[in-house]
């Protein structure tokens, strides 16, 4: 439980060397964890959850993954390419980027069959992802040409089919409904209870609680500005404020004007 | 704009190719082996009745697809035009083909007759042309696009360049979506008084983001691959079965084109 799978230490990177997008990250992430990352938009939570799919790798500072120093050379080495994406899969912000292939059903396959996965064990996992997020009848269909939550449930199945330790999701309930989301963070529950390590971008602060023991708040400088279990960040207001986190709303009730931080996680409840 | 709404229907459609019909219910392999059988014996007969036959087949198995015949014959009539008229017409004539005139009159001093050989060549080759693209149409109508690229893997041609074809495929259809949502969003956005030479700031600009989109998201897309363990070569699953159905159609494909053999070479000849 206290072995650490991921370690950055003061990391950098720019997109080509220009738009910085990481500016002195630090992260400790142990097995079995449960992380969120919460920030502004363009606060570099994507940035760096490719950076844990070993995608792109920092300009100056430490990433080590799994014990060992994580740099592109290692991946030419057939071996330890496979080991880690084995071991490790991420769900893209942009689901049009991650389904490509001609139909729903190859593109959940895609992931198992170049790990080279045995058939029936992939034809099991496959048989019942399609039953728990319900996308029997979008099988046969271009992912393309579905709707974006029907494309974001297709994205997540391609990549929980590979069934990797350490799972890792960027926004994975935007866009979905209410059931479909109770649903995937089910899923996500029973995959953490057997020991699969999650780490979840959000903006949405109802699954942040379930979904983690901790959470990063990155801020606008593209940072992290703090950490902690979600009922300490959740509870400081100003510092969800400081972050679009939530907002100051102001009414009128009966002639007078009232004005109190919005909190969306305790939105619905409230209905 | 309709213009794009009609190439985006004529070319990713499958509305038909999911239907459950005779051709689509069979393996895309069979099934492009047996019309390319057709096909080279369309073109190599010189019989207009057995062109017919194999034309009432088409239009047969049409039928058997569930495939709204009147739909099938305006899809096959836009292209025979461009190919036949233009080839066969002059063909009439005695200037290209020369025999016995069936018709003679003059245009501008000039003496043309229509031959009945060329009258006959003439429609031998209409019909020809007719039928070999009634049969491409039905292939392509009745299987979907992807399988017909899977069926180019049988023919020897390698897994990385059929997936690429495949994934151009796609992007093309998302090219024509980008294009069509900018127009609807400089629509919504400007109304639909664009002035001339704004609109064309508008449409070169919108090419030069395309090309950056289409450059982004061809790396993007790359690392999506590699995240779920792409390595070079692709290993696809294979998912075709040849099935009993698939058998008593190549013995029927096989028998017919005996019988036509037959009847060509020795009654008719
Ligand atoms: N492909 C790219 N090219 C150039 N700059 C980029 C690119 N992708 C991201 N950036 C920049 O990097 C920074 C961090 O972006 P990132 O996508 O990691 O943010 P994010 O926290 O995921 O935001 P969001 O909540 O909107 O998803 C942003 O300032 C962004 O402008
Ligand atoms: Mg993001």
């Amino acid at each position: 439980m206290d072995k650490l799978i991921f370690e950055l230490q003061d990391v950098y990177f720019s997109y080509l060397g220009r738009y910085p997008a990481l500016c002195g990250v630090d992260i400790h992430i142990r097995r079995g964890e449960r992380i969120i990352l919460v920030g502004a938009n363009g606060s570099g939570k994507s940035t760096l959850l490719q950076m844990l799919d070993g995608l792109i790798f920092p300009d100056r500072g430490i990433l080590k993954a799994f014990g060992g120093e994580l740099t592109e050379g290692r991946f030419n080495d057939d071996g330890f390419s496979k080991t880690f994406r084995k071991n490790v899969g991420l769900v893209f912000q942009n689901s049009d980027i991650q389904l490509f292939c001609p139909t729903v059903k190859e593109d959940i396959l895609f992931g198992p069959l170049q790990l080279g996965v045995a058939k029936k064990e992939i034809q099991r996992r496959f048989d019942e992802l399609v039953h728990v997020l319900d996308i029997a009848a979008l099988l046969d269909r271009s992912p393309h040409q579905l709707s974006i939550g029907e494309k974001r449930k297709v994205a997540i199945a391609s990549t929980l089919v590979i069934d990797p330790e350490v799972l890792i999701l960027d926004e994975p309930t935007a866009g979905l409904d209410p059931l479909t989301t109770r649903h995937i963070i089910d899923l996500l529950l029973a995959a953490n209870a057997a020991g699969k390590t999650i780490i979840t971008a959000t903006h949405d602060l109802h699954i942040v609680e379930e979904l983690s023991d901790v959470v990063y708040v990155f801020s606008q400088g593209k940072r992290i500005i703090r950490h902690g279990s979600p009922q300490e960040i959740l509870s400081d207001s100003n510092l969800l404020q400081a972050n679009n986190l939530i907002h100051m709303h102001s009414h009128r009730h009966r002639g007078k004007t009232h004005i109190h931080p919005h909190l969306h996680i305790y939105h619905h409840e409230e209905e | 704009m309709s213009a794009l709404s009609f190439l985006k229907g004529a070319i990713f459609a499958d509305e038909y190719a999911s239907k459950k019909g005779l051709l689509q219910s069979l393996d895309p392999r069979v099934k492009t082996v047996t019309f390319l059988f057709f096909i080279i014996q369309i073109l190599l007969t010189k019989n207009l009745f057995i062109l017919l036959c194999l034309y009432a087949l088409c239009l047969l198995l049409t039928l058997f697809s569930r495939i709204n015949v009147g739909f099938f014959l305006k899809r096959t009539w836009i292209f025979i035009p461009l190919f036949s008229l233009l080839i066969a017409i002059p063909a009439l004539f005695n200037i290209v083909t020369p025999g016995e005139p069936l018709i003679t009159f003059t245009i501008a001093g000039l003496k043309l007759s229509i031959t009945r050989q060329g009258l006959f060549g003439a429609a031998l080759f209409m019909m020809r042309v007719t039928t070999s693209v009634s049969f491409a149409v039905l292939l392509s109508l009745t299987t979907r696009h992807f399988e017909l690229l899977k069926v180019l893997r049988v023919f020897g041609i390698p897994q990385v360049f059929v997936m690429t074809l495949g994934i151009c495929y796609r992007y093309i259809y998302l090219f024509v979506e980008i294009v069509e949502n900018t127009y609807l969003a400089i629509k919504s956005r400007v109304g639909t008084t664009v002035h001339y030479t704004r609109g064309q700031h508008i449409v070169a600009w919108n090419i030069a983001s395309l090309w950056n989109r289409s450059y982004q998201l061809n790396e993007a897309v790359y690392q999506a691959m590699l995240s779920r363990g792409y390595r070079g070569e692709p290993v696809l699953g294979d998912d075709f079965k040849i099935m009993a159905k698939d058998g008593l159609w190549l013995s029927f494909v096989i028998t017919l084109s005996a019988a036509l053999a037959y009847v060509q070479y020795y009654l008719l000849v």
